[in-house]
């Protein structure tokens, strides 16, 4: 993994260490980038900017509920030096902390086994992607794609109305079929494995349990659309699965496909297509402006098709079984569909279930609700929340939408009653601001303003939530990324569904 | 090249050509259209999102000043939805900026008081404790900057330098050199763009910005060409009529603004910044001539030019034109280069003529 030039720049970094002092001109004279640019690309990522945090604790909503800020403290008092941190994609594990990008489940004070639970009972043929399935390198669908072509693969796509898994449910094909257009050479498959939003840990099993799935899907999707390199962007805290892929990536048999392993270095934004093909490109991880889109002005402005792991996952079953069998999965919309579940439920884990299953059938599978269910976020913070009333609505991308909220990476997190809705909604808006890059003016303003204002309307400063419509709706149609779109969500679904719970 | 084709702007058709945004468009047909972050030299970053406007058929506001002018697009700069999006932007910015001190070159300021705008309160400072900044030319103040990264982009885009970086992130991004070193210990050449471009004055010459704190004066302006060296780039001398008991005092100098004059709203450090000397009390304001003590005595213009003439022309006729030599300065125009070598070769009748930039 040796790498030259610019791009290289966040991962010199981390091997120097950190941004201390003195290591954005030592890197920059590597590189040839220019020492400030080093400098504000370090300055970005947490996992650089920090290099002194020993113990990285998430303050999560899930991991709050299981105790994250008494872990936090008790870390300190024992002497490390711990920060609050952004999910870490555990949260079937909370609390979970992050010690030199090692995942450290179920910390003090609730300290136990972390048993990986995935479910429901294993069945490959109703389960495109079949967690619980052992990994095969026999790559029946690579060949099968082969034999049929970039027409034969994108029909069969398209006939299982594949929608994208990573939140924004967008169509497979349509993508697939805009980067095989294009004439331009080179062209790149991108895979999204910065898995990061709230609730949300199903990405961090694929890769763990499904490499061969990972691979093949890539492969595939290579052949078709003409790439030949392909990346693959885990986040950082994900560094067991970044083992065990370019172990598989050195080994997997698919001829003129190369794969190009990276990591991240802490920015949840990263996980927004383009924001994560600047940080490949070893830029800060700004999102793009779109248009164009990454079909047509991708990874280093060619061609690129992007996807979400879960996505990619399903491309062998959808090639090995048809696309008919794909759609057939599904209950009100095609597939099936990985959801983690954590928070108040007995057995947190991922389940892989029909697109349109309900929060009850959802939690049945999940061990069974621990208390009285209040609200539930269906796709983690971006979602908002959803009231108990909800909990027999069809799980899916349209069902969610049309309830106010999205379905978004299906992180779904259950609340029971004892549960104060407006520290809920107050730990989703500290993610965001948290998250927020900083480049575009409503995000970077609004998701402060939310945060302070809700935290002084908790205190009891009853105007504090004044303006709340504008900023919102500013928030939605001002920001440049999706980030800065759903960021009121957290606060304006609390006051829709859970209005008593902010009265004075 | 221009592919002449129309689109829809307000209502009305108006033409588009090959490679013009909507910003571009709207500019040349007089509509006016908000900006912060946009510069005609710089990339396009579309992130103060002043300029978005609403295209019908699609679904988000888009940037004016990112998006391309295309034939058939139907483009509002002002409907209900445009002008609740920018009084909703402005009313956030006004949640951070100060307020206290509003100067007039604070293009933001403008577009403030022009708004009638929801109040969303303040938020207390969130970039105080940044290092200190010791410049002792340029003065950032990490508070008043709206993170348009203007500063950033000709740094890196017109000068080459890319001495400044936006750093961290969210509410905390500022702008920053590499380790926060001041601007003399980093690449930069202090030519002072980066305060050009500045639209909220967070980025200003540091001896007007402390002029200014202490009394606001209306300054007037004269423009001027750049005698340090022959390129000649315009300046605008901004003079405080009342300094100097009256006579005037340069307290400023811009460039004009780009696409004006050849500098394109460009200077250096020495244009800029190097204008002290003109009221230093050691400065020469008459020409000086030895008397016969040879003491300097004050003398006109013409008494000088005379002196000089009589001295060149008498070591011409003892010693032959050769014995002469003319050095030009590299602070001459190209004319004045001229001259000198047409004074040397046709009055006196010598090839010894030079300029000192030429070696």
């Amino acid at each position: 993994m040796t790498r030259r030039g610019p791009a290289s720049v966040p991962d010199r970094i981390a091997a120097a260490g950190g941004l201390r002092a003195g290591v954005a001109r030592r890197v920059a004279r590597e590189t040839g980038a220019p020492e400030a640019t080093v400098y504000g690309v370090g300055s970005f990522y947490h996992l650089l900017s920090e290099p002194d945090t020993q113990l990285r604790i998430c303050q999560g909503l899930s991991c709050s509920l299981a105790g994250a800020s008494e872990a936090l403290a008790a870390a300190r008092a024992a002497g490390h030096r711990a920060e609050g941190c952004s999910c870490l994609a555990a949260c079937d594990a909370a609390p979970t902390g992050l010690q030199e990008r090692e995942l450290q489940p179920r910390l003090d004070p609730y300290a136990g086994a972390w048993t990986r639970h995935v479910g429901p009972e294993r069945d490959p043929d109703s389960q495109a992607i079949d967690l619980a399935g052992p990994p095969s390198w026999d790559c029946v669908a690579f060949a099968k794609a082969m034999a049929a072509g970039t027409d034969g693969v994108l029909a069969e796509l398209e006939r299982a109305g594949l929608q994208g898994r990573g939140g924004a449910g967008f169509p497979a094909h349509v993508k697939w079929r805009a980067v095989a257009a294009e004439s331009r050479e080179p062209k790149f498959v991108v895979l999204n494995a910065d898995e990061g939003e709230p609730g949300t840990f199903k990405d961090r099993e694929v890769l763990l349990r499904r490499p061969d799935r990972v691979l093949e899907g890539l492969a595939i999707a290579a052949l078709t659309v003409g790439a030949r390199d392909v990346y693959l962007y885990l986040r950082g805290a994900f560094a067991s699965a970044l083992e065990l892929l370019s172990s598989c990536a050195e080994q997997a048999p698919f001829e003129d496909v190369s794969f190009h392993l990276r990591t991240g270095h802490g920015a949840y934004i990263c996980g927004e297509e383009t924001a994560l093909l600047e940080a490949l490109e070893g830029r800060r991880g700004m999102p793009r402006l779109k248009p164009p889109y990454p079909t047509e002005r991708g990874l280093f402005g060619d061609p690129t098709l992007v996807h979400n792991v879960e996505t990619i996952a399903c491309v062998p079953a959808i090639v090995a079984r048809g696309g008919a069998w794909f759609r057939e999965q599904g209950r009100t919309e095609p597939g099936t569909k990985l959801f983690s579940v954590s928070g108040h439920v007995r057995r947190p884990g991922v389940y892989e279930l029909p697109l349109g299953v309900s929060l009850d059938e959802l939690v049945a599978a999940a061990g069974g609700y621990e208390g009285e269910l209040k609200a539930f976020s269906p796709g983690g913070a971006s979602s908002g929340f959803l009231p108990a009333a909800a909990r027999s609505l069809p799980l899916s991308f349209g069902a969610m939408a049309d309830a106010g909220s999205l379905l978004g990476s299906a992180g779904v997190v259950v609340l029971n009653d004892t549960v104060d809705m407006g520290r809920a909604a107050l730990a989703g808006l500290r993610f965001f601001e948290e998250e927020c890059c900083g480049q575009c003016a409503p995000c970077r303003i609004g998701t402060r303003w939310l945060r302070e204002r809700l935290e002084q309307h908790l205190a009891g400063d009853a105007g504090a939530l004044d303006g709340l419509g504008e900023v919102a709706w500013e928030l939605r149609e001002g920001s440049i990324c999706g980030l800065g779109q759903v960021a009121a969500a957290p606060l304006t679904s609390v006051l829709k569904h859970f209005p008593e719970e902010l009265e004075p | 090249m221009s592919a002449n084709t129309t689109l829809t702007l307000d209502g009305r058709s108006v033409s588009c050509d090959e490679g013009e945004t909507l910003l571009d468009v709207a500019r040349r047909c007089d509509v006016a259209i908000p900006t912060l972050c946009h510069d005609p030299r710089l990339s396009a970053a579309g992130t103060c999102r002043m300029c978005l406007v609403e295209i019908a058929g699609w679904p988000r506001l888009a940037p004016a000043c990112a998006t391309p002018a295309k034939a058939g697009l139907v483009v509002e700069t002002s409907s209900e939805r445009v002008l609740r999006h920018r009084r909703a932007l402005l009313a956030l910015y006004a949640v951070e900026h100060p307020a206290d001190e509003a100067r007039r070159e604070d293009e933001l300021a403008s577009l403030l008081a022009a708004g009638d705008l929801p109040d969303l309160g303040r938020s207390a400072p969130l970039r105080a404790g940044r290092p200190a900044n010791d410049d002792p030319y340029i003065r950032y103040d990490a508070e008043r900057c709206i993170l348009c990264g203007q500063c950033v982009r000709y740094c890196d885009e017109v000068v080459g330098v890319a001495a400044l970086t936006l750093a961290d992130r969210g509410a905390r991004t500022t702008v920053t050199t590499a380790d926060d070193l001041p601007l003399a210990e980093t690449t930069c050449e202090l030519c002072g763009g980066c305060v050009a471009v500045c639209p909220t004055g967070a980025l200003i010459e540091r001896s007007f910005a402390e002029r200014a704190a202490k009394a606001s004066v209306e300054l007037e302006r004269t423009r001027t060409t750049c005698n340090y060296c022959g390129v000649g780039c315009q300046l605008d001398l901004h003079v405080d009529p009342r300094g100097r008991d009256g006579l005037g005092e340069i307290v400023r100098v811009t460039p004009p603004p780009p696409g004006q004059t050849t500098g394109d709203g460009n200077l250096c450090v020495k244009g800029r910044f190097g204008f002290e000397f003109l009221h230093h009390p050691d400065r020469l304001t008459t020409p000086l001539i030895r008397d016969d003590d040879g003491a300097l005595q004050p003398a006109s213009w013409d008494e000088a030019l005379a002196r000089t003439a009589q001295g060149l022309r008498g070591v011409a006729e003892r010693h032959g034109p050769d014995a002469l030599g003319f050095v030009s300065s590299s602070r001459c125009t190209v004319e004045e280069n001229y001259l000198v070598q047409k004074l040397a070769r046709a009055v006196f009748g010598t090839h010894n003529v030079h300029q000192c930039a030429a070696t």
